[in-house]
Formats: structure tokens, sequence, C-alpha cells
């Protein structure tokens, strides 16, 4: 089944940009250059995830979000904002939403964290103990981590980063949705900061074992997974 | 207590101005009544002693022994002194025994005290003299005893009424002080909690136009004016974001679409290239905007209380790997935890940038560390590098400035800036130290109480001010 989203975005070729990849990914996306248009679809309450832009002529995207959320409709919202400054960030997720992206973006960075919103809709409620990637086990309450019987020794932040990405199994991550989720650090220190931790974890998984789990995403970010 | 301090010198001149007005009022009224009642007392004497020598004159020193008889007995004037004595000095008649000793005839009338016959004590009386043509001698006067009983009375209820008012002369000082401080007081307040952040607060008014009510009109509207101007560079600023960023976004998808589909290596590494140059385009606005906001105060609403040592803790942790790997250490220095209400965001990227910066221009251990002193906290980040030699160090701190050693590196010279930003947008400052070896970048974040005096934040003192002042704290 293919998911909707509805892009609410003023800007013609932003709009294009966006949809056209997404429409690549598979996604169906629905459009509307106003507040009032988007208002108006969004309230169908069929979509999957809504796409909204800070600053829309006519109704503003915080007024557009705070009648969506008024009206009861829990449909995942992720903003899109020229408005870089952290404080904008902060309005925008204690406003409902619920996810922030400063213009300009990468289209892999939005097209995770539109997978990641969807999923986190979806998830499961029960709390779980123990996570799986193929033969990669974590479990949560003895704190052990072991792939095909083999024990491995992990340092508490390398344990929460693969807690992280087991969490998010066959979901593409970036660097600053790392950030976010495992540190809840709010700025992308610009170097291979992540790159390193990374790649130490890998060390540990999938050294000598035949199939690697931890892949690199070209020009995105970082895979857990049994497919390459 | 400062003696040159303006609300001493005031209540000073209070005081002073209270105790001689109290003064001449007290001695002034004394002297006047004073001298009130001499003039009566001579007066009364001297028309007696003129009516007596008529008598004299028409009828020689008997009719005056007669006259002089007849007042004495009809003792009307109680307070007249009345005497005369023959050529030997034998009183003939009169209230005195004999001529007073010391006595000689005179122009004027002198203050004596005498004992008369019938009276227990001596009086105080101003007595004059006249030679008879005889021989004899008249001596005329008034007593002032009972006047110099009550002037003495009235001394002493004037010493103490002075002594009275010297202490209502320094309450009033006190109380007049206090009500400038006062009136002062919610305007200070509300200029600091101003410079912390809170753009809305006003002085309240009482509706008073004196001095104070002009001042505190005159401070809400700068603020007003302040405020107005803030709203219109974030309007500014916002509008510049939107107009540079969203070129910059349909850049960053169109070489993202075409890195999707290009296959040829050469093109592959030219389209990696454009985005890094993009990518490196939007931080610098994005950091120069950041920069901007946060000297102008923007962003202050969203301070939250947030653990310091935690938020420490967190940055070594991200950055641990990737110092190791360059065969450094990072270390964490806390001595306890410090809550504090910051911008999160913010102040991450401002240590971040620290790190950044040590782990790009600097050597050796990297030390986080996180103090307490004289209600200053203390976030630090050092090295055991070069350094930054004193004379360059407050450059160092400017905008789109980098030092020579740095030109060849990534980024535009923002970082420091950036930080120092953060800094003020805190209420704080920034310091550059030299740590033999190393440098030592300190963000001093005050939570100095309202009543502190303000300090210095003009745009231009501010570095150098920082870096001479704060010094103290880094030595101890």
């Amino acid at each position: 089944m293919t998911q909707k989203i509805l892009l609410i975005e003023d800007d013609p070729t932003t709009a294009d940009f966006i949809s056209g990849g997404l429409t690549e990914e598979r996604f169906t996306v629905d459009r509307a250059a106003n507040g009032r248009d988007g208002l108006f679809l969004a309230t169908d309450g069929s979509y999957d995830c809504i796409i909204l832009d800070r600053m829309l002529p006519g109704l503003d995207g915080m007024a557009v979000l705070a009648a969506l959320r008024g009206a009861g409709i829990a449909t995942p919202v992720i903003i899109l904002s020229a408005l870089g400054s952290a404080e904008d960030r902060i309005e925008g997720l204690t406003s409902g939403s619920d996810d922030y992206l400063v213009k300009p973006f990468a289209f892999a960075e939005l097209l995770a964290r539109i997978r990641l919103v969807i999923r986190r809709g979806h998830a499961a409620a029960a709390p779980e103990t123990v996570l799986r990637c193929d033969d990669l086990e974590m479990n949560l309450l003895s704190r052990r981590v072991q792939r095909g019987g083999r024990q491995i020794e992990l340092q508490p932040r390398e344990f929460r980063l693969l807690e992280f990405l087991l969490r998010h199994v066959d979901e593409v991550v970036t660097r600053t949705i790392l950030l976010e989720g495992v540190w809840d650090y709010h700025f992308d220190p610009g170097t291979n900061v992540i790159d390193v931790h990374l790649s130490r974890l890998r060390r540990k998984i999938d050294e000598g074992e035949a199939r690697p789990l931890l892949h690199t995403v070209r020009g995105a970010g970082y895979r857990i997974g049994a497919q390459p | 207590m400062n003696l040159r301090s303006t609300t001493v010198r005031f209540a000073g001149l209070v005081f002073l101005f209270q105790i001689i007005a109290g003064a001449v009022l007290l001695f002034g009224l004394g002297a006047l009544l004073r001298s009130q009642s001499r003039d009566d007392a001579i007066r009364a004497a001297e028309t007696m002693r003129a009516d007596l020598l008529g008598t004299y004159a028409e009828g020689g020193t008997p009719a005056l022994t007669t006259a002089i008889e007849m007042r004495t007995h009809r003792r009307i004037e109680r307070s007249a002194v009345l005497f005369l004595s023959d050529a030997r000095g034998q009183a003939r008649a009169g209230n005195l025994a004999r001529v007073p000793l010391g006595l000689v005839p005179t122009r004027t009338y002198v203050l004596m005290k005498v004992a008369r016959p019938g009276h227990a004590a001596a009086e105080a009386m101003f007595l004059r003299a006249a030679r008879l043509r005889d021989g004899g001698m008249l001596v005329t006067g008034t007593v002032v005893e009972s006047e110099r009983q009550l002037f003495a009375q009235l001394e002493r209820a004037t010493m103490l009424a002075l002594i009275l008012s010297i202490l209502f002369a320094g309450f009033a000082a006190f109380v007049s002080t206090r009500l400038i401080l006062d009136r002062l007081r919610a305007t200070v307040a509300t200029l600091g909690s101003v410079r912390r952040g809170d753009m809305s607060r006003r002085v309240p008014r009482d509706g008073a136009s004196d001095a104070f009510g002009l001042l505190e009109d005159e401070v809400n509207l700068t603020l007003d004016r302040v405020e107005a101007l803030n709203a219109e560079l974030k309007l500014a600023t916002d509008a510049l974001a939107h107009d540079l960023k969203s070129p910059l976004t349909r850049l960053q998808f169109a070489l993202e679409s075409v890195a999707r589909t290009v296959t040829e290596p050469a093109a592959q590494g030219a389209v990696d290239q454009a985005l890094a140059e993009s990518e490196r385009l939007l931080v610098m606005i994005e950091t120069a905007l950041s920069i901007t906001r946060a000297e102008a105060g923007i962003g202050r609403e969203n301070f939250t209380p947030t653990n310091l040592a935690e938020m420490l803790e967190t940055i070594v942790e991200i950055y641990a790997p990737m110092v190791e790997d360059e065969g450094r250490a990072i270390i964490l220095d806390v001595a306890e935890p410090v809550e504090v209400p910051i911008h999160p965001q913010l102040m991450d990227q401002a240590i971040g940038n620290l790190v950044d910066n040590t782990l790009k221009y600097g050597a050796g251990t990297i030390t986080l560390s996180l103090a307490q002193r004289g209600g200053c906290t203390i976030i630090s980040v050092a090295d055991e590098g070069q350094g930054i030699p004193a004379d360059q160090r407050i450059e160092a701190l400017s905008r789109f400035t980098r030092l020579d050693h740095a030109r060849r590196g990534w980024g535009a010279g923002l970082g420091l800036s950036l930080v120092q930003a953060v800094a003020h947008l805190h209420g704080g400052s920034v310091e550059l130290r030299d740590c033999a070896p190393g440098l030592k970048v300190a963000i001093l974040l005050d939570s100095a109480p309202l009543d502190t005096p303000l300090r210095d934040t003009g745009p231009r003192g501010r570095s150098t001010r920082s870096l001479s002042d704060g010094r103290k704290y880094l030595d101890g």
C-alpha cells in the first residue's frame, strides 16, 4: 500500500523538488499552495504524514498546525522552515509538530525523517526488552549484546547508539537524527564526529562476519539491516 | 559606606540643613526673647528713674524720699528696685539695704546679683546709680530673676530640642535617601530584567511628574524604541534568512537529484563537492544569523533550566571517539552539578564550536570544565596547544576574522564570535586565557541577583572589559 503525504508549501520550486523526490520513492503526494487549502485537505485525515511550510501566505504554518491539532487530527506533521534559528525549532516542536527541518535541507534528511515519524505512528505500544536484527540480539534488561552466540562488549555510548539503530531496523538514519535521537544534541558538528562512532560500532558488530549489518547510505546516513 | 556616593552626600546635606534650621530657630528665638525682656526691664527702670529725678528736681531730697517710700510701700511694682542713700552711704529709703558693692554712677544699666531685704536669695537685677547734688546716691532698677530662671529653662529645653532635631534630621536623611533608592530601584530592576532578556518589562508608573517620573518615562520610551528596533531586526533577519535559503534549498535539491542519477566518477566527485560547498554556505549563513540574533537578545524566551554537567558529559561522549582517533584525550572536570536557565541548542553549538576549534587548531588533552565562582557559572574548554597570543585574543573574538595559522582551515571565522554572542545572550562574557601551554576559553554566565550594579554591556567596551575583569575568576 502506498503511503499518502500532504505537502503544504507555497514555493513552487521547492514543492516540485519535494514531491518529485517523494514520488520517486513511491509515495503518493497531494499538494496545497496555501494554508487554507492545506487545512481543508488535511482535515480529510487519510494522510500518513503532513509536510508543512512554516511561512505560508494567508494562514501561517503554525496556525494550520494549531487548527489541525485542535480538530483532533493526530497525523504526524513535519515542519519546514527557513527560520533556522534554534528558538523557532523549539517553538515548532512544542506546538505539536513531530519534527522540524530547517531549510535548506538534504532531501535524504527529509525522507529519513518522514519514514521515522510514520513508523513512530505505527509503533507497537508494548515496551520491548529484546531488540533484534538478523542474528544480532540486544537484551535491554541484562544489557547484553550478542551476535550468533558471540558476546559483544560495548561501551555505554555504543550501547545507546546501537539501541537507537535497532529500534529503526531497515530505516535510513541521518547523522542529525542520530545526534538528536541518541544524545538529544541539536547541533551538527559538521565534521565526521558521528562517522567515527559508527565505524567503531561496525568494527565490533561486523568484523569477521560474512554478512555485514551496518550499512552506510551514500549522501544520507546509515541503516542497520540484513539486506545489503 | 562610600562617602563619594551621591546618596550618602544627599543624606549628609539633608542632615546638615535640618540641623542648621533647627539651631537657627531655637537659638534665634531665645536670643530674641532675651533681648526683648532686657529692653522691657530697662525701659521700666528708666521710666521710674526719670519720674524720681523729676521729683528730686522739684522738691529736693525730702520729696524724693517720700516718693520712694510711697512707691516701695505701695508694692505695685514688685520688680522695681529703688534705693536712696545720703552722702555717707546710709540708707534713706528704698527696698535695698545699701548701695550694692561695685555699683558706681554710669550711663548704662548693669546686671548684678543682689539680695534684697526680706528675700531669701540674691536675685538678678538691672541697676543704675545716680549721684545727687547733696552727695546722696539714687539707685533704680528692675529685678529680672524670674526671667533669668525662665531663660535658663528655655536654654535646657532648647538643648533638648536640638538633640531631638539631630535625631529627626538623621531620620529624615535616612528616609529621604531610602525614598530615592526605592524610586530608583524599580527602574534599575526593570533595566536589569530587560538586559537579561525580558524585553516587555517596563518601569511601573504611579503618575508622579517629578524628576523620577521623567526618568521613568524616558526609560520606558527608550525601552519601547529598543524593543521596536529589535523586532525590526528579527523581521529583517527572518526575511534575509528566507531569501537566502530558498534558492539554496533549490540548489541543494537540484544537486541531490543529479547525485542520484549521475554515474560518471568525475561528475560524481564534482557533484559531491558542490553539495559540500552549498552545505558550507548554509552553515555560514546559519551561524551569521545566529550571531546577529543572539547579540540582539532574541531567543531568551526559550531559556530552559538545564543541567550543565549532563550537557558537558554528552558533548564529551559525542566527541570522545573522534578525539581519541586523533591520538588525544577529552576529559570532564565538574566539581558540582549546576542547573541554570540557558538556551540549550545555542549552548550546545557554542561548546561544540569550542571543541571543534581545539580539534582543528589545538593539541593535547581537551578539558571541559564546569565551576561556580562568585555568583558566576564558568564553562570552559582548554587544551594544551600553542594557544592564542595575548595581543590577538580580542581579534580572535571578532566576526569573520581568522588568525593567520587558521587561515587555511575550514569555516569563516565565526566560531568564537558565535560563542561570544551566545555568552552575551545569557548575560555573560567570553574569556581567552593562556594556560601555558594551551588555550582556555571560558564562557562566564552571570547569575547575579537583580540589585547588583549593572555591568557595562555596550558592544564596544565588552570584549576588552570581559578580558580584563574576568581574569580574576580564572586566576583563582
